[in-house]
């Protein structure tokens, strides 16, 4: 698939308030729930 | 390809903001989808008084003000984090 992989990718940001809920606060996983960025580079034929 | 995370937002609600020029929104059912025709990123905004706020930012004399007109007390520290990561995103930029 190479360069051509639909590989969405969240943030570290978000990453970080899913994998360790021990740190996070409700109002830190609403705030990520705000907000969520993806790539779309690599994905072919949606331009 | 993974996306990097985004700098530290230089985000002062004091100052004046607007939609990026270069955003797209779309509306959904979760919120709307922002397209940057710029660096190609698309952000998800998760709410519908999200959408209202970036996109009325531009009415407002400063980013506070509209979070105290449109965004009840209780949820604007967390409104003003969401508008910091959309400055970092360069979905929001400074007028």
């Amino acid at each position: 698939m190479g360069s051509c992989a639909m590989t969405p990718n969240q943030t570290a940001e978000h990453d970080q308030a899913v994998e360790d809920p021990t740190e996070t606060t409700d109002e830190l996983v609403s705030d990520d729930l705000l907000v969520e960025e993806v790539s779309i580079d690599g994905m072919c034929g949606v331009y | 390809m993974a996306v990097p995370a985004a700098p530290p937002a230089v985000f002062d609600a004091g100052l004046g903001w607007r939609k990026h020029p270069q955003i797209a929104l779309r509306d959904e059912s979760f919120g709307a989808l922002a397209y940057h025709f710029g660096n190609r990123r698309l952000t998800f905004l998760k709410s519908r008084p999200l959408v209202e706020l970036v996109a009325s930012l531009e009415r407002y004399e400063s980013a506070q003000q509209a979070i105290d007109d449109l965004v009840p007390p209780h949820e604007h520290e967390r409104y003003r984090r969401a508008l910091a990561r959309l400055a970092a995103s360069e979905v929001i930029d400074v007028r």
